[in-house]
């Protein structure tokens, strides 16, 4: 990588601020791995699940890759089934709640053979009850929880939809601070083009790569501690520019020493 | 989140907080009979922005005249794409059993169904509106939407599209969401927006002179037409919108000249007295 020269007006405040909050984030994100979010959001389901005395609760989560809502966590015996299930956003009553933000309580829907058959097929357990309400954040709907068959009662009430509510309201957060992790590439990506020439982007693309897909801990440790370096230039004077560009050399070698010894070793992933 | 910050759009309308809906009209009250006797909604076009509706369905009685469905545009900057849906589905049962409610209140209104469920974030809104357009576009006089969007960037859309439907005498009935921040159209000054309460009389409904949430109506534990024929017992705002739309139609009805500042007027004029 032969960056550009270290000429103030490239090197925008904007980029730096968005390197600052990278190493922000990346600090956060860094604490809220995979298995944590998980975990997180199975104890949500969970704790629904044993509030509303219910045979099963679970968290449905819209896969933009995929276009479909999948079903992430679930408690209960009933309720493991579910997990792993993807439906279409659209259609059954988690794909209505997502599409619609509405909350919906249905009892007695093993009577609706269709209904009954169809849940068996994709889950191996037929409720009785289902209440379904989103998970909301500004933006809009990322995904439905539901609760399985309240033991206490055969319907659920307004105070239920109200209550699953605030669960989902949890679940949400929850949600939000892991997807800070995935916004990640987005700003790292953003912020380095700005400091490249259009001719390298293939090369930012690689250090976006390594920074959200590598597994090696210590590895990523180190680039993070690299983007830390970075956004601590933010009250850079133009000669500690040349320090960045540097240390952005620094980062690329690094990209390309790790994407040559993956192509040796035959681990070479498909561009994304 | 705090419990604080949940609207809780139905406690107002819940048994042991009713006596707050108490107040004296300042144009009296309306006796029912003279208003709803006989009436069967005759003559009014009442469009549901929904799931679809199935025509065959024994509770939609045969009203239902016409189905489209809404889908996002090829390009972005296109308009979403209205098109007829001949085998007239319900991808879920939903707008099935909104339509059966407006039907069992008003018998002979016409149904229209606009079936809006969109794919993903992206779409969901933009064809929502597209539906919503295409309704008032058709003359319907009253428009049921048990959904609403809570896209910021829809805002603007949807208010010009309330305004629309009010100046075209086109009542729109919009369930209240009963989620934290704000949602449109339900919000809106020009909709009548629609909580459930916990009576279970189809003709039971009280009006709230505190908005944004006017008015509150049968939705719990209600026996609803479902997809494929079937029939669930369901609750939530979503069922207390159509009890309000089949209100209205029967209005519509019997005025078809009143406006939907009239509708809404008859409405709390005859809405249950809190005991």
């Amino acid at each position: 990588m032969s960056p550009a020269g270290p000429s103030g007006d490239r090197l925008s405040v904007d980029a730096l601020e968005l390197l600052r909050a990278i190493a922000r984030r990346g600090a956060l994100a860094r604490r809220l791995e995979d298995g944590v979010e998980r975990a997180l959001l199975r104890s949500i389901v969970e704790a629904t699940a044993t509030l509303f005395d219910a045979e099963a609760a679970s968290i449905a989560l819209f896969d933009p890759g995929r276009g479909q809502l999948v079903f992430e966590v679930a408690a209960g015996e009933q309720g493991q089934g579910v997990i792993g299930l993807a439906i279409p956003p659209d259609q059954g009553i988690a794909g209505y709640v997502y599409s619609t933000a509405q909350p919906l309580a249905l009892s007695e829907v093993e009577r609706d053979v269709r209904f009954g058959r169809g849940a068996a097929e994709a889950t191996g357990y037929v409720p009785r009850s289902i209440l379904a309400v989103p998970l909301l954040d500004e933006r809009g709907t990322i995904g439905v929880l539901e609760v399985l068959d309240k033991r206490s009662s055969a319907t659920f009430s307004l105070r239920d939809i109200e209550l699953a509510g605030v669960f989902a309201g949890q679940a949400t957060v929850a949600i939000r601070a892991s997807r800070i992790e995935r916004d990640t590439a987005a700003l790292l990506r953003a912020s380095l083009a700005a400091l490249v020439q259009p001719e390298e982007r293939a090369t930012v693309e690689e250090i976006v790569r390594l920074a959200v897909t590598d597994q090696d801990r210590d590895d990523e440790g180190r680039l993070w501690a690299i983007v830390d370096r970075v956004a601590r230039l933010r009250a850079a004077d133009p000669g500690e520019l040349e320090m960045l560009v540097e240390i952005l050399e620094v980062v690329a070698r690094r990209a390309e020493r790790r994407s040559d010894q993956r192509r040796r070793s035959g681990r070479a992933r498909p561009a994304r | 989140m705090s419990a604080e910050a949940l609207p809780a759009w139905s406690e107002p309308f819940v048994e042991n907080q009713r006596a707050g809906l108490k107040r004296e009209l300042p144009l009296g009250r309306l006796e029912r009979a003279s208003l709803f006797d006989g009436a069967d909604g005759a003559g009014v076009t009442v469009a549901i922005i929904d799931s679809g509706v199935e025509r065959d369905h024994s509770a939609v009685g045969g009203r239902l005249v016409t189905s489209v469905v809404v889908e996002l545009p090829q390009a972005e900057d296109e308009d979403a794409i209205v098109r007829l849906d001949p085998d007239a589905i319900d991808v879920v049962g939903h707008g099935t059993a909104c339509a059966g409610i407006i039907h069992s209140l008003a018998p002979a209104a016409q149904l229209i169904s606009v079936r809006v469920l969109g794919p993903d974030n992206r779409g969901k809104g933009a064809i929502f509106a597209a539906g919503l357009q295409w309704a008032i576009g058709q003359g319907a006089s009253v428009v049921n939407l048990s959904l609403s969007s809570r896209s910021e960037a829809m805002f603007p859309i949807f208010h010009d599209l309330a305004d629309q439907a009010y100046f075209a005498n086109c009542l729109l009935v919009s369930a209240a969401n009963n989620v934290p921040g704000a949602s449109y159209p339900s919000l809106f000054a020009a909709v009548v927006s629609v909580a459930a309460h916990d009576v279970a009389d189809p003709w039971t409904w009280f009006y709230n002179p505190a908005p944004p949430v006017e008015f509150g109506a049968y939705g719990v534990d209600v026996e609803i037409a479902w997809k494929g024929g079937g029939s669930v017992v369901a609750t939530g705002n979503s069922f207390a919108a159509p009890h309000v739309a089949g209100l209205a139609a029967l209005i519509r009805g019997r005025y078809p000249e009143a406006t939907p500042f009239e509708v809404k007027t008859i409405l709390a004029a005859t809405a249950n007295q809190p005991a």
